[in-house]
C-alpha cells in the first residue's frame, strides 16, 4: 500500500509518537511546531502552538488527555490534547531533550541538556499537586554529573526511568529517590533513542555506534544486538511480531556525500530473535530521525530529516513472512 | 659559555627590572665543543699530511715504454674528472708497468670521489680498475693474521613459504586493512564468507604490499619496511630506511627497492635503496631528484636489468652487480617516459616534438643497445587526434599499425594472455567503450563499441576474456561485467562510491571496495563472481585497502594445461558436488543457529510475560481500574464513530444513461 505522507513541518522531524490506542500520531520538529494527526488517513487534528524553539520531544498520557512537549526554548509544556490549550508552562535553564508520562499519567519526567554552564538534570513533577506546577518546583530533581542524558523512557510501573547517555551508557533512576539503581555500558557511542515494547518489559536503544540493542527493562540485561553500517537514530519494537524497525542516517557533515538519488534513505526491519535484517523500506529524502510502530502492529511511521512523516500500512505478505527455522 | 655582561648594574637600565642573562654563579660548563659544533667542526680545514689524498689503482694494463704515454693520457682523462691530479707514479718492473699506479689529488675529498666512482671501471674486456685509498692499505695490512671464522648464523627456518598455495580448496588470500589502518588481516577467500588466516593490530603503519609472486607481505613503518611470509607470517627480513614511503619489488622477488623522501645527503645517497631480500644486505643507494612517478626504477621482466629516467637521461643498471650498464647512461634529450617489454629485454621510450625534431618512439634492445625501431611522427600534427600505434614486436622490422581515435582517450588496457584491448574514449557523459582484436596477420579490428557508459577505468581479468568497466569515485561506482569472447554485457550493477576494483589472481572473483581513504562512510568490500553475481558484502569499520595475494607462475607446461582443459568436465563434476555439500551444510548451520536463538528468545519472553501477569493488579491500580493490557480490553468504553472518506470520483455523462 502506498504510504501516507504527512506534510506539516518545515524542518526536520525530531520525534513522533502514537497515543496508546493508536488513533492519533503526534509529530514534533525543529520548526517549533507540534502536530497531532489521525493515523488512519493522515488528516491533521490540530497544532499545539506556543513553543519558540525547536521541539525535541513529545509524549501523550495513556488516556489521551494530555500532551507533553519539551523544547530548545528552555521550557516543557503541558497541553490539553483535544483543545490544544496550553495547561502548564515549566521553565528550565537549558533545553529540554526528552520527556514522558509515567504509566499512571500522573507523574511527568523530563531531562535538560548540559549547556551554558548548566548541568544535566532529570526532573520529576507530580501533576496531582498543582502547587508543584505553579511554583515550577519539581518534587525530585536528579543531577546527572557524568555523561548527559540524551534519551529516556519510564519503567513498567513508574518506579524508575531508564535513561540513555551521551557516552553510550544506560542507567535506571528511581522516581522516588533519584538514586541511580543500575548502570550498564553496552554501546560505545551516544544513545540517540530509547523506546519500550508495548508491554514495557523490554526497551530498544538506538545508538550512534551503528547498532541497536534490546534490553530487559528491569535487569538491563542486553538480550539482542542489531548491527548496521550507519548510525542508528531511532528503533522500535513491533507489538505483535518478533520484529524491530530501525531508522538512521549518517553524520551531519557526511550528508552531502551520500547518494543524491531520490528516496535512498531506508527504514530497516530486523528479526528480533535471529538479529538478521529481512527488509527495507525506502522513501525518505534524508536521514530518518524517528520510527514508531502503531500499537496494533499493522502499520508503522517514520519521521525524517526531510520534514516528512510517512505512515506505512503493511501488506499481507509482511504478516505471513517467516525466516527459515 | 662565557658570562655575558651583567646588565643589572648598568645605570641606564635602572628603571626597568631587566632579567639577568648571566649564568648562575656555580654554573659549570659541561658541554663539549664537539657536541655543540659537531657539524661545523666537521668542515674545519685540516692539515693534509698527504697520504689521505693518494689513491692506488689496480688492474692497470701492463705496458712497455712505447705505450706508456698513451696509457698516462687515458688514465689522466679518466681520473682528472674527480679533481686535480698533483702527482702520479707508475712503478715499473722488467721494462713494463707493474699493473698498479699511484695518483695524488689536491685534497682527500677528491681522492674519495675517485674511489667511489672509478672503482669497478671497465677500461676494456680484460681490465677493470680497482681503486682504493692509500690509507685503506694501511688498514688492510694491519688486519690480524689470525682469522676468526664468522660465527655461523643459525638457519632460520621460516617454514614453507608457499604454504598458502597448498590450500586444498584453492582459496586465494587477500590482505585487508581496516579501522583506519589500526588492524590488518589476511583472509582466505571462500565464496560463502572470508576465512580469517591472520590478524594483527598495528601490523603496518600506512599500507601493505605483496611481492609479485605472493611470497612476501611488506609492511611499512617509520624506521623502514618488514617482510613477512610463511604459514604463520613470521618476520623474514627487515630493512631499515627511515621514513620509507614507497617500495617496489623486482619481478623475480630477489630485490626490493625502497624510497624515502627524507634520507638524502650529498655524500651518501639514501633516498632510494635497493636491497637483496634473502641476505638483507643493502646493495646500492641512489639519489632521487623527483618522486614524480613511482616506481622510479622499472625492472625488466626477468629481473636482469632495471632502469630509471631522469632529466634527459635513461640510466640502465644490471643485476647482481647493481652497476650502470656499460658504465654509461643514455643521453636522450627530452625523454618523457619509458617502459620494458613484458616478454623481452627491450626498452621502449618516447620523446615529444621539440622545435625542429619530430616526436619519436624508439625500441631498444638490451644489453646491446641496438635500436630496433624508431618511429617518427610527422611534424606539426596538432589537434586532439590521438592515435594508437601498435608495434608488432615479434616480426621482422617490427611493423606498425595505426588505429585512429577521434576522441580523447580516458583509459586503455591490453587483455592479459590475449590479443584484445579495450579503450574508453569520449567525454563524460558520452563515454564509449570499444573493444579491438589484433588478428594474426596484424590487422586491428573493432569488435564492438558500447556507448554512453558510466565508466572511467578498465579492469581485465588476469586470465583474460572477462573484464569489468567501472565508474569509480566521481562516477558513483557503476559496474559493467563484460564477456569479451562475444562482447556481451553479463551484468550491470553498482557498488555505490566504489573506489577500487581488484581481480583475484585466478580471475574467478572480483572485489569492489569503498575505501575509508576516499570516502568516510559505507566502508566495505563486496565480492562478486567474474560474471557479476554478488556473493558477499563485507562491512569493515573504516575499511582502507584490500590486496589479493599474487600467485607464483604456474608449474604446469602448456601441454598439461591443454589436457586439463579437455578433461574439465570430469573435474567439474567433483567440484560441483563439493560446492553443493558445503552450501547445504551452511544452510543447515544457519537453520540450527536460528532455531537455538529463537528458542532462547521465546524462553526469555515467557519469563517476562509471567512477571507481567503478576504485576497486573498494580497496573489496574495505577490507571484507576481501567484494564489497558490489550487494545480491546475495555471494549465497553469505546465509542463508535462513523467517518466518511473520499475514495474515488467517477464522472458519468448523462448521454450514456
Amino acid at each position: 500500500m502506498k504510504p501516507i505522507l504527512l506534510q506539516g513541518h518545515e524542518r526536520s522531524i525530531t520525534q513522533i509518537k502514537y497515543n496508546r490506542e493508536g488513533d492519533l500520531l503526534f509529530s514534533v520538529a525543529k520548526d517549533t511546531v507540534a502536530n497531532a494527526w489521525y493515523s488512519v488517513n493522515g488528516e491533521r487534528l490540530g497544532t499545539y502552538n506556543g513553543h519558540t524553539g525547536a521541539v525535541w520531544c513529545v509524549d501523550c498520557d495513556w488516556d489521551t488527555k494530555n500532551v507533553l512537549t519539551g523544547s530548545a526554548d528552555n521550557s516543557c509544556r503541558l497541553w490539553d490534547c483535544e483543545t490544544g490549550k496550553q495547561l502548564a508552562l515549566l521553565n528550565t535553564s537549558s533545553a529540554v531533550r526528552t520527556c514522558g508520562f509515567d504509566f499512571s499519567g500522573n507523574i511527568i519526567m523530563f531531562s535538560t541538556d548540559k549547556q551554558m554552564g548548566y548541568q544535566c538534570y532529570l526532573n520529576f513533577f507530580d501533576l496531582r499537586d498543582p502547587q508543584q506546577i505553579e511554583d515550577n518546583n519539581p518534587y525530585l530533581s536528579v543531577p546527572c554529573n557524568e555523561s548527559k542524558i540524551t534519551s529516556a523512557v519510564w519503567g513498567p510501573l513508574g518506579e524508575f526511568v531508564i535513561a540513555g547517555h551521551e557516552n553510550g551508557e544506560i542507567s535506571q533512576f528511581s522516581a522516588k529517590s533519584g538514586e541511580a539503581l543500575k548502570k550498564v555500558k553496552e554501546h560505545t557511542k551516544q544513545i540517540n533513542d530509547i523506546q519500550s515494547s508495548v508491554d514495557l518489559t523490554m526497551v530498544i536503544t538506538a545508538s550512534k555506534d551503528n547498532s541497536a540493542k534490546l534490553f530487559d527493562s528491569t535487569s538491563l540485561e542486553n538480550i539482542k544486538t542489531f548491527r548496521t553500517e550507519r548510525p542508528v537514530n531511532s528503533a522500535a519494537i513491533s507489538p505483535i511480531k518478533d520484529h524491530v524497525v530501525m531508522g538512521g542516517g549518517q553524520e551531519a557533515m557526511d550528508v552531502t556525500t551520500t547518494s543524491t538519488r531520490i528516496g535512498k534513505f531506508e527504514a530497516r526491519f530486523f528479526h528480533a530473535a535471529y538479529e538478521e535484517e529481512f527488509g527495507r523500506v525506502k522513501g525518505h529524502f534524508g536521514p530518518i530521525n524517528c520510527v514508531a510502530f502503531h500499537p496494533d502492529g499493522k502499520s508503522y511511521s517514520s519521521g525524517g530529516e526531510d520534514g516528512y512523516v510517512r505512515i506505512h500500512y503493511f501488506d499481507p505478505q509482511y504478516f505471513d513472512f517467516e525466516l527459515e527455522a | 659559555m662565557r658570562n655575558t655582561v651583567d646588565m643589572v648594574d648598568d645605570p641606564e637600565y635602572e628603571e626597568e627590572e631587566e632579567p639577568s642573562f648571566s649564568d648562575p654563579e656555580d654554573f659549570v660548563d659541561d658541554v663539549e665543543d664537539e657536541e655543540l659544533l659537531e657539524d661545523i667542526l666537521r668542515e674545519k680545514p685540516q692539515e693534509t699530511d698527504g697520504i689521505d689524498s693518494v689513491v692506488v689503482v689496480d688492474n692497470v694494463p701492463q705496458v712497455g715504454p712505447e705505450r706508456l704515454e698513451k696509457l698516462k693520457n687515458v688514465i689522466h682523462k679518466i681520473f682528472s674528472k674527480f679533481g686535480k691530479i698533483t702527482t702520479e707514479f707508475y712503478p715499473e718492473a722488467d721494462g713494463t708497468t707493474k699493473g698498479y699506479i699511484f695518483l695524488e689529488y689536491s685534497s682527500p675529498n677528491q681522492a674519495l670521489e675517485a674511489v667511489k666512482n672509478a672503482d669497478g671501471y671497465k677500461l676494456d674486456k680484460q681490465h677493470t680498475f680497482r681503486v682504493n685509498l692509500f690509507t685503506d692499505f694501511d688498514k688492510y695490512m694491519n688486519i690480524s693474521d689470525e682469522w676468526d671464522p664468522p660465527a655461523k648464523q643459525p638457519f632460520k627456518d621460516f617454514g614453507n613459504m608457499r604454504h598458502w598455495i597448498e590450500d586444498p580448496d584453492c582459496r586465494d588470500q587477500y590482505s585487508v586493512i581496516y579501522e583506519a589502518g589500526e588492524r590488518t588481516a589476511i583472509f582466505a577467500n571462500d565464496a560463502k564468507e572470508p576465512i580469517l588466516a591472520e590478524e594483527r593490530a598495528r601490523w603496518t603503519e600506512t599500507y601493505v604490499r605483496w611481492s609479485p609472486k605472493g611470497t612476501y607481505l611488506a609492511t611499512f613503518h617509520q624506521r623502514g619496511i618488514a617482510l613477512w611470509g610463511g604459514e604463520k607470517f613470521k618476520q623474514i627480513q627487515r630493512f631499515s630506511h627511515q621514513g620509507v614511503s614507497l617500495i617496489d619489488f623486482s619481478p623475480c622477488e630477489r630485490y626490493v627497492v625502497t624510497f624515502s623522501p627524507l634520507m638524502d645527503t650529498k655524500e651518501d645517497p639514501q633516498a632510494i635503496i635497493i636491497w637483496d631480500i634473502l641476505t638483507g644486505q643493502k646493495k646500492r643507494g641512489f639519489h632521487c631528484e623527483s618522486s614524480a612517478h613511482w616506481p622510479i626504477f622499472k625492472w625488466s621482466h626477468d629481473g636482469k636489468f632495471f632502469a630509471r629516467m631522469t632529466q634527459d637521461t635513461l640510466s640502465i643498471y644490471e643485476t647482481p652487480s647493481m652497476g650502470l650498464l656499460d658504465k654509461k647512461s643514455l643521453k636522450i634529450n627530452g625523454i618523457k617516459d619509458f617502459s620494458w617489454s613484458p616478454g623481452d629485454n627491450i626498452i621502449a621510450f618516447w620523446v615529444p616534438e621539440d622545435k625542429d625534431i619530430p616526436a619519436r618512439v624508439t625500441l631498444m634492445q638490451m644489453p646491446s643497445r641496438q635500436e630496433i625501431r624508431v618511429d617518427r611522427t610527422p611534424k606539426g600534427t596538432q589537434g586532439v587526434v590521438t592515435n594508437f600505434e601498435i608495434f608488432r614486436m615479434r616480426e621482422k622490422q617490427v611493423p606498425v599499425d595505426v588505429v585512429e581515435m577521434k576522441e580523447s582517450i580516458i583509459a586503455f588496457a591490453w587483455e592479459p594472455n590475449g590479443s584484445k584491448f579495450a579503450v574508453l574514449h569520449g567525454e563524460s557523459p558520452r563515454i564509449n567503450a570499444s573493444f579491438y582484436h589484433v588478428k594474426n596477420n596484424g590487422k586491428i579490428e573493432l569488435i564492438k563499441m558500447f556507448d554512453k557508459q558510466q565508466a572511467n577505468s578498465i579492469f581485465w581479468s588476469p586470465q583474460g576474456q572477462f573484464m569489468v568497466l567501472a565508474g569509480l569515485r566521481s562516477m558513483n561506482g557503476a559496474l559493467a561485467f563484460v564477456d569479451t569472447s562475444d562482447c556481451t554485457m553479463m551484468n550491470i550493477a553498482e557498488h555505490y562510491m566504489a573506489s577500487d576494483v581488484e581481480w583475484d589472481p585466478t580471475g574467478r572473483y572480483v572485489v569492489t571496495s569503498v575505501s575509508w581513504w576516499s570516502h568516510k562512510v559505507d566502508n566495505a568490500y563486496w565480492v562478486w563472481t567474474f560474471q557479476g553475481r554478488l556473493l558477499q558484502k563485507n562491512n569493515k569499520d573504516r575499511f582502507c585497502q584490500l590486496l589479493w595475494r599474487p600467485r607464483p607462475p604456474t608449474l604446469l607446461s602448456a601441454d598439461q594445461i591443454k589436457m586439463i582443459k579437455k578433461d574439465l568436465k570430469k573435474y567439474s563434476k567433483t567440484f560441483e558436488q563439493k560446492d553443493r555439500l558445503s552450501q547445504s551444510k551452511a544452510s543447515k548451520e544457519l537453520v540450527d543457529k536460528r532455531r537455538t536463538m529463537l528458542d532462547d528468545y521465546r524462553r526469555y519472553r515467557e519469563e517476562a510475560l509471567k512477571n507481567y501477569q503478576e504485576q497486573k493488579s498494580m497496573r489496574l491500580e495505577l490507571r484507576g481500574g481501567v484494564d489497558t493490557d490489550e487494545l480491546d480490553s475495555n471494549v465497553d468504553d469505546w465509542e463508535e464513530e462513523t467517518i466518511e472518506f473520499f475514495c474515488d470520483e467517477k464522472i458519468i455523462a448523462l448521454d450514456d444513461l
